[in-house]
């Protein structure tokens, strides 16, 4: 029995629709991702209703809900954190400090820091929040 | 006289290694980025004043919350929660709006308990507002 060869397609699919859609996807992600340094414990801040939008930029320092502490993902101490912003100020006047706290973090451990880098003489400071549902608290 | 046709190329340039790159471009992306949707609120007091600076800032009604470490914010010995502390909060900004509102938290307080309260303040409008700390003797 002879079978009969399907006739071959001149080009096969067109894979140009593939390459746009695979350059819209890649242009997507790029543009809505954050490439923060995420810290290396869990970190999920407050709830605030009255937050503003917060732009990239400046150092994240996190504070876990057992009081430890990274800034920009690497895990720091206080003496270091002092020395290390103090740094970054000489090199840049303007830095913006985040401070990402857990939402059960004690206060005991949120306020000396803010405290602290005052002193060493950063003057923005912010803390990160996430936007709640109207109606949450 | 019979020309020879010239061979054709058999393709120009292959676009396969070009969907490779951006495939893994595309994945690269999709598992580094982080999609959380964060706001943020200032930590520190501004440095301008709602009050005008020869005004002694004793003619102001002031008013101390404090923040209880279970989060229950406390006000003249007598606790509220959020909800009832805010027809309290807002009669007082009513009658005085430059009142200034001093919240003390407890050191084990909750993060969320001093944003929720912070967060109650900016809402009334409240323009003088300082968070305090108590700092242990050496």
């Amino acid at each position: 029995m002879k079978l009969r060869r399907p006739a071959r397609g001149s080009q096969g699919e067109p894979i140009t629709a593939l390459i746009d859609v695979v350059f819209f996807l890649l242009v997507f992600f790029m543009l809505i991702g954050r490439m923060d340094a995420t810290a290396p414990f869990d970190v999920s801040p407050p709830q605030a209703l009255s937050g503003q939008d917060l732009p990239a930029g400046g150092a994240t320092l996190s504070l876990s809900a057992a009081g430890d502490l990274a800034l920009d993902g690497n895990s720091i101490d206080r003496d270091a954190l002092a020395k290390t912003l103090r740094q970054r100020l000489a090199q840049n006047a303007d830095l913006r400090l985040r401070i990402n706290a857990h939402k059960d973090a004690e206060v005991r451990s949120l306020l000396p820091l803010i405290a602290e880098a005052e002193e060493i003489g950063l003057r923005d400071i912010v803390l990160v929040v996430t936007p709640a549902a109207s109606g949450t608290p | 006289m019979k020309l020879a046709r010239p061979a054709r190329a058999a393709s120009l340039i292959s676009l396969v290694p070009m969907i490779d790159v951006l495939l893994i471009l595309l994945v690269f992306f999709m598992v580094t980025s982080t999609y959380l949707n964060l706001d943020m609120i200032p930590a520190t007091a501004p440095e301008t004043s709602a009050r005008p600076p020869g005004q002694p800032a004793a003619d102001t009604p002031r008013l101390m919350i404090r923040l209880g470490a279970d989060g229950a914010p406390a006000l003249q010995g007598q606790s509220y929660t959020l909800q009832t502390l805010r027809p309290r909060l807002a009669a007082a900004l009513a009658e005085e709006p430059l009142t200034q509102v001093l919240i003390l938290p407890s050191g084990a307080a909750s993060t969320q308990a001093l944003v929720s309260l912070l967060d109650l303040a900016a809402e009334l409008g409240v323009q003088q507002l300082r968070v305090l700390r108590l700092e242990a003797e050496p």
